[in-house]
């Protein structure tokens, strides 16, 4: 499996050529293009994770959805897919490890290696109520990953602590410790201050951060928009 | 004539130079900046039907500018709706354009809306746009844009191809195996032939799609 990542400005994409015998997934829409011998297979359906049309519509009912497809060549010859997130940004190839498992913001996850486990983690009641949506990708076992961001990533060494808007959290070495808080004082002051909510990160260990946080952007686009019935 | 495209794939525009008699044909609305004794035509080129077809069939504007340089030192710039890639083509021919793709061309290109048979009624558009003749073609896309030379067969998401030559055929399917009936939509537009294609990276519908969770929630008052 070799993977080209096409970082030609504000719009990366991600080529991923696979060997017969070799599986990656994506999360759904993310194929835009792929040679003719590729296999794609979608189901609602983790690997490792609990999945089933079930588990597929609790994610709906959450506010989001996590469907995966799975790419395999079917003819014994080399074959390539193209992966894209929806807004323009970086995608990002990281090594898993057993050493090093990651973690990803729900989506900021772009595909990975069919080897690795997934694990879909939700946040507690107290997150949903305040309207985030936060959900993780818990990545596990030994391969390639690839992430996507709204604009650009940045490396962070966590050493101690560190404190990051959930917006902008796009991945980390699943070592690190968080905790989801607010900035002021209070779950209302935070609420009426429009503040977001953050995580505190305790511990060693790598994160990837991007540059522009997508609800924002997504907030701003959504009060020029007619409203929506449902 | 001579031109060179500028911030390619981001931001991409094209910056025309052009000399006494020259013309450029240009969508209506892509004009950025221009500068020099520059004399503009808005017409509906091709006579109203054509210009009917165009707007009505295949997503572009009924009108199109035609900018023709009096004296030496006409500068033009056209710059496209989207931040994304814009690609220069020297039509040798033919090529065909994916609606809404069409930026500027040399006044001996022909565009017109070419019918795709029922199969459009799955993919983008019943009505593509050809181009047809010789001289430069300039079109352009939301995201990068990726040639790909197909000899057999190559798989492209409906709504990603930008361009093809009429070398290549392409029929519409669905992505082989759906085990969930949530997923009865995922469209292919499979390409045969021998011939190139042109794949943008990022899809337009896709962050429509996107944006549509963020629009506020109309509340019923009865």
């Amino acid at each position: 499996m070799k993977i080209d990542i096409l970082a030609r400005g504000a719009f990366t994409s991600a080529l991923v050529h696979l060997q017969p015998g070799e599986r990656f997934q994506s999360e759904s829409s993310a194929m835009f293009r792929a040679s003719s011998n590729i296999d794609i297979d979608v189901t609602t359906r983790p690997k490792g994770g609990a999945g089933g049309v079930l588990g597929g519509l609790k994610r709906l009912i959450a506010g989001d959805s996590f469907f995966l497809s799975t790419y395999t060549v079917d003819n014994g010859q080399a074959g390539e897919v193209g992966l894209s997130p929806t807004l323009q940004g970086e995608v990002r190839h990281v090594a898993v490890s057993r050493a090093a498992g990651w973690t990803c913001a729900g989506g900021s996850y772009l595909g990975s290696d069919a080897h690795l486990s997934l694990d879909l983690e939700f946040q507690g009641l107290k997150g949903l109520f305040s309207g985030e949506r936060l959900f993780f990708v818990k990545v596990t076992g030994e391969g390639d990953l690839l992430v996507n961001a709204y604009g650009h990533i940045t490396e962070v060494e966590v050493d101690g602590e560190l404190i990051v808007d959930t917006g902008h959290v796009v991945a980390f070495e699943s070592q690190l410790d968080y905790t989801l808080s607010k900035v002021a004082g209070s779950w209302v002051q935070s609420y009426l201050a429009g503040e977001g909510f953050v995580l505190h990160f305790k511990g060693h260990g790598k994160l990837l951060v991007q540059s522009h946080n997508p609800k924002e952007f997504g907030g701003l686009l959504g009060r020029h928009l007619p409203p929506r019935r449902s | 004539m001579r031109y060179t495209i500028e911030q390619s794939p981001s931001y991409g525009y094209v910056d025309v130079q052009l000399d006494a008699g020259d013309t450029l044909v240009a969508e209506s609305g892509a004009m950025a900046w221009m500068e020099g004794a520059l004399d503009v035509a808005t017409s509906t080129r091709g006579g109203l039907l054509t210009g009917l077809k165009r707007k009505l069939l295949s997503g572009e504007s009924f009108f199109q500018n035609t900018y023709t340089a009096r004296g030496p030192g006409g500068r033009i710039a056209l710059a496209p709706g989207p931040a994304g890639d814009v690609i220069a083509h020297e039509l040798n021919g033919e090529l065909l354009l994916e609606r809404g793709a069409y930026l500027a061309s040399a006044p001996t290109v022909e565009v017109n809306s070419k019918f795709q048979g029922l199969k459009g009624l799955f993919s983008e558009g019943v009505f593509v746009l050809r181009c047809t003749g010789h001289g430069v073609l300039f079109f352009a896309s939301y995201g990068d844009i990726q040639p790909v030379d197909v000899d057999g067969e190559y798989v492209v998401d409906n709504g990603y191809a930008v361009a093809w030559e009429p070398t290549l055929e392409y029929r519409v399917t669905r992505a082989r195996r759906i085990r969930s009936f949530l997923f009865s939509d995922q469209l292919l537009l499979r390409f045969s032939g021998r011939g190139r294609v042109w794949i943008q990276s990022r899809s337009p519908r896709s962050l429509a799609n996107w944006a549509h969770p963020f629009r506020r929630v109309e509340r019923k008052n009865d």
